[in-house]
């Protein structure tokens, strides 16, 4: 076949090896079969620990969030930029991510398993070698990282994958090249929009071009914090969340009136820990982030006069208040200052001041208008026009309402010459897992099969291959 | 009751004329299924614009229902595009040996309808025995052979790049296919010089390598080894077209190629703006140019228009006339097809370019002014503009000239100069064109410039007058002769009558008073300087003038000849 002549688009074809893909990102998991549409398996990345009966015990999945054990304490095995720190946690998450939903538990002997309650015959040996296998030993792994991953956390996971895991083969693929198969192009600017991270990326062939990899930490967490801020110096009074399990009984109460709930009271030694409370408070901030924040949608700045002479934040004002209600029964309609807690994302001066908050105020060079400049000021001019003719918008925090908009006006003032197009799917799932099911494509592909790092060659080469083979 | 026959009687038309209308014949449409027969009574017979049929599942053919069912495998595979012989399992169709043949005959027309994505697995025992079906798109760009040492230490040295470093450019260029973007991107060249010194001392000795810099090395490498393996003279086409556009890489070009294309991509909104209004003026300007164009092709192609030179007794008749008309006819419509497609075949003169419509030459025809000043060009400017004056030189460079009154439309210069030898009567006119002939002037000019059109104006006015004077004299002679005769015979008489013996003949003599004085005089002829419209046709004419006053000294034979004619006046006119 000569290299210059395309193959014919009939050609193409996914030849699916039922491979495993694994997205972990530092809010949520994501795992399922390749060839699918969205993930079978989608767990929270925190897990839980607790001491029962002078034992350790370790919540994983969906089940944080559920019951409020004693003395519980929420932790999340990545740090704040998305990198692995507790490698031992973070593969006992991802374990769990697909062995409770695609894998399943392996059949245990059956002479131990309950079922078969004889007990007078001895298990034969045979039965206890077969009892020791892995959870992936039949199912190609491909996993997803950010493009800042550094090569140890790179050869930690394939280590995991190969040893513990026994994946017959193996593949680690950043998830900004994946976001942008998933909008099916080859060469795209990747913003994805995360909960601990916002980031930039350059996409040329399929890969990476690292020199114009930009993250910040401006992601879904910063806006959180932002709306706390907000909370606190709210005007008719502060507010505070109370968690939906601290509330045993509400009524209904007129907006801007003091809630009227019944709340639950734990005692010191059976109340969870505080860090529960904030991944539960964590889960009303999202819900409001979903029904009231909204994004200024331009052209200009919240805080700059707009077209007619009357400043953006007059017009803001005159618009129709979204009204939310919090789980004690305390609702509010909030007007302007929904649109300020966004709006530091592309305004640094923006922000919503709080001294207490665990983010410090953000930098201009942080704002996703200056990634996307210093991300396009790292790769080659000629290829400039094109990622801003590409620019793909992934990652659940862009879901905020108006955020494509609004980055398409920026985008366009900052580049007045060239084309600028945005691309985000509408698809509420699809944006959410654009990195998993470009991943989902990649590694249903017949093409891709010849690159998987296979178990014989991790043996030959070691950990390093990654470096090698996953460029 | 009379019948239709019994009117064809009366009416003496003939038993059938025609066959009669047949009647509209009343389309019954199907009822379709689903609805009863009132209601479909009641819907008329236009149908509602409304699908009445029931959704409902399709489901396969009946004949499909009988076949069975094609079971598939979990079924390992190997892939020849890796060297590991890594085994991975995917779902095929299950080979079955021992298959009934008439199912299996089934299963093999069907095959060919829906098989699109697993050819070639479908009829293997053993999956390793194919290949892979995706394992072609394996594919690599042809490089160069690597250099040897010797190669290189011959060849390919270079101050700027080290062994290494050039080993490191070469992997890398092999290993991402050529992509220079990633090239560059992923280029991080650390020096193995100093390893026992700490980091630090290292990082400032590295010097950043652009994509340009990468690219005339490896080019030249590329170039350099292209030649080692076949020298120039024994590369296919194809090689040596290669050869030379990497030996022709221009590092700096690039680089400011890439400087340009950066200010490009970071021009301010203002100048974006003013860009787009330039652009937009552009395309006016060269709309309107090409409206130009076209306007004056067409022109040209009219002014093309051939003289007729055939005899014109075939159109004399009237099919002769309303024959030409048709041509005629024929002819403008093909040619307002001609002007509308726009092509360049048009025969014309317009092949010129615009540019070429701006010179001196052209802004002579008035047409050619005209479309001038639309395009607005520096001639066209330089003849209107009143407040420059021109000195008669210059005037005469740029072929100005002032004419007191300027006739209506176009005409050509040389039909004007043409309708001059045109005499009142046909007599007159064989007299003009015999005069024109024996100077041997062509009655149609071939250089019709001002110049020579003003002097044949001259020369045809003289030989004119020139003709008219020879009337005269002819005239005034004969009358001379008789008067003479008259004489004699009186004398004659006289003599007789005195007996005198008869005198000979007087000879005869011409008078000066024959009120053609001046005629030479006030009006030149220049018949050479007309001919040749040379500058020297002063001197010349004065010689000519002489030399015929001399030739016709004292002799008094006559002839048709103007120049004689000419000497002869003007020696009577000297006595």
């Amino acid at each position: 076949m000569n290299p210059s002549n395309p193959p014919q688009a009939a050609e193409y074809g996914g030849d699916e090896v039922s491979a495993i893909v694994l997205d972990p990102g530092y809010s949520t998991t994501r795992a399922g079969f390749a060839g699918e549409d969205a993930p079978k398996s989608l767990i929270p990345t925190y897990y839980g620990k607790y001491n029962a009966d002078g034992q350790e015990k370790i919540v994983y999945g969906d089940d944080v969030f559920v019951t409020p054990r004693p003395g519980l304490s929420v932790y999340n095995p990545l740090n704040k930029d998305g990198i692995v720190e507790d490698w031992d946690m973070a593969e006992k998450v991802w374990e769990h991510s697909f062995m409770s939903r695609l894998t399943g538990t392996k059949a245990g002997n059956p002479f131990q398993n309950g079922l078969n309650d004889d007990g007078t015959q001895e298990p034969p040996e045979e039965m206890e070698v077969e009892s020791d296998e892995k959870p992936l030993s039949d199912s190609p792994l491909l996993m997803t990282e950010p493009g800042w991953n550094p090569a140890k956390a790179r050869e930690k996971t394939i280590e995991i994958a190969m040893e513990k895991w026994d994946t017959p083969a193996f593949y680690l693929a950043r998830t900004g090249v994946l976001a942008s198969f998933a909008s099916g192009k080859a060469s795209a600017l990747v913003i994805d929009i995360g909960a601990s991270n916002i980031s930039v990326t350059p996409i040329h062939d399929g890969m990476i071009l690292k020199r114009g990899v930009q993250h910040s930490p401006l992601g879904g967490d910063y806006i959180s914090s932002q709306i706390s801020a907000l909370f606190k110096a709210n005007s008719p009074q502060p507010i505070t969340i109370t968690p939906h399990y601290l509330i045993s009984s509400k009524t209904a109460v007129e907006a801007g009136q003091a809630p009227q709930a019944k709340y639950k009271t734990f005692p010191a030694d059976k109340a969870p820990d505080a860090s529960y409370r904030a991944l539960l408070e964590e889960r009303t901030l999202a819900e409001f982030k979903e029904c009231v924040v909204q994004v200024w949608p331009g052209p200009t700045r919240l805080s700059a006069p707009g077209p007619n002479g009357i400043p953006n934040e007059d017009m803001a004002r005159t618009y129709p208040g979204r009204p939310f209600e919090f789980p004690d029964g305390y609702n509010q309609v909030f007007g302007v200052d929904r649109f300020r807690v966004v709006e530091s994302l592309f305004d640094a001066k923006a922000a919503v001041p709080d001294p207490e908050s665990s983010f410090p105020p953000p930098t201009p060079a942080q704002t996703i208008p200056e990634l996307v400049k210093a991300s396009l000021a790292g790769v080659d001019v000629d290829l400039r026009p094109h990622l801003l003719a590409n620019v793909v918008v992934t990652g659940g925090s862009s879901l905020l309402y108006g955020f494509t908009e609004r980055l398409n006006h920026e985008l366009m003032q900052m580049f007045p010459g060239p084309r600028v197009r945005v691309t985000a799917a509408g698809n509420t799932s699809e944006r959410r897992f654009g990195s998993w099911i470009g991943g989902s494509i990649l590694a249903s592909l017949g093409t891709f099969h010849q690159m998987w790092i296979s178990k014989k060659e991790y043996e030959e080469h070691g950990p390093n291959i990654v470096e090698k083979r996953c460029k | 009751m009379a019948s239709a026959g019994d009117v064809r009687d009366m009416l003496d038309l003939p038993a059938e004329g025609q066959p009669r209308p047949h009647k509209k014949q009343k389309v019954v449409e199907k009822r379709p299924e689903g609805i009863t027969r009132e209601l479909y009574a009641l819907l008329g017979e236009r149908a509602p614009p409304i699908a009445i049929n029931e959704n409902k599942y399709k489901g396969r053919p009946k004949w499909m229902n009988k076949l069975r069912v094609r079971p598939w495998s979990m079924a390992p595979f190997t892939n020849s595009a890796r060297s590991d012989g890594l085994v991975l399992n995917h779902w095929q169709r299950k080979h079955e040996s021992a298959r009934p043949p008439v199912a299996a005959a089934q299963d093999e027309s069907r095959m060919d309808v829906d098989q699109p994505r697993e050819e070639g697995k479908d009829e293997t025992p053993k999956p390793t025995e194919h290949d892979y079906a995706f394992a072609k798109y394996n594919v690599k760009p042809r490089l160069p052979r690597r250099y040897t040492d010797e190669e290189y230490d011959g060849n390919l040295k270079n101050d700027g790049w080290s062994r290494e470093e050039t080993d490191y450019l070469v992997d890398l260029v092999s290993e991402y296919d050529i992509r220079w973007v990633i090239i560059a991107d992923r280029y991080d060249y650390q020096p193995k010089i100093d390893t026992e010194s700490e980091e630090n001392a290292l990082v400032p000795a590295k010097q950043h390598r652009t994509m340009e810099q990468m690219k005339a090395r490896y080019y030249y490498v590329a170039a350099t080894m292209l030649a080692i393996e076949h020298p120039p003279s024994e590369m296919s086409e194809a090689e040596f077209e290669l050869h030379e556009k990497m030996l022709k890489f221009d590092a700096n070009r690039e680089r400011d190629r890439k400087d340009l294309a950066a200010l490009q991509i970071n021009r301010t909104a203002d100048e974006v703006r003013e860009e787009a209004m330039l652009l937009e003026e552009l395309k006016r300007i060269t709309s309107n140019e090409q409206n130009f164009i076209t306007e004056r092709r067409e022109l040209y192609s009219r002014l093309e228009v051939p003289i007729s030179v055939g005899n014109t007794t075939m159109y004399q008749s009237s099919a002769g006339l309303s024959q030409l008309l048709q041509t005629l006819l024929q002819a403008d419509k093909s040619k307002k097809r001609r002007s509308i497609l726009g092509d360049g075949a048009v025969p014309s003169p317009a092949g010129q370019t615009p540019n070429a419509a701006g010179s001196t030459g052209r802004a002579e025809t008035p047409v050619t002014q005209a479309a001038n000043n639309k395009k607005g060009s520096t001639a066209s400017k330089e003849t209107h503009q009143a407040v420059r004056t021109l000195t008669p030189a210059e005037e005469a460079r740029y072929g100005v000239t002032h004419h007191e009154r300027v006739s209506a439309g176009v005409q050509f210069r040389s039909d004007r100069a043409q309708r001059l030898t045109q005499a009142k009567s046909n007599v007159q006119t064989q007299k003009l064109a015999n005069a024109l002939a024996e100077l041997e002037i062509p009655v149609r000019l071939f250089m019709p410039t001002e110049r020579v059109c003003k002097d044949f104006e001259k020369l045809i006015q003289s030989v004119n007058m020139l003709l008219d004077a020879r009337k005269v004299s002819e005239k005034v002679e004969s009358e001379i002769r008789v008067l003479e005769a008259a004489k004699f015979e009186r004398e004659r008489k006289a003599r007789e009558a005195a007996g005198l013996p008869a005198l000979p003949r007087p000879e005869v003599k011409t008078e000066a008073e024959d009120g053609n004085t001046g005629i030479s005089a006030s009006h030149p002829s220049d018949p050479l300087a007309a001919a040749g419209g040379s500058a020297q046709s002063g001197q010349d004419q004065q010689n000519v003038a002489r030399e015929a006053s001399n030739g016709g000294d004292g002799n008094h034979k006559r002839s048709a000849s103007v120049l004689s004619a000419t000497s002869e006046s003007n020696k009577r006119q000297r006595r």
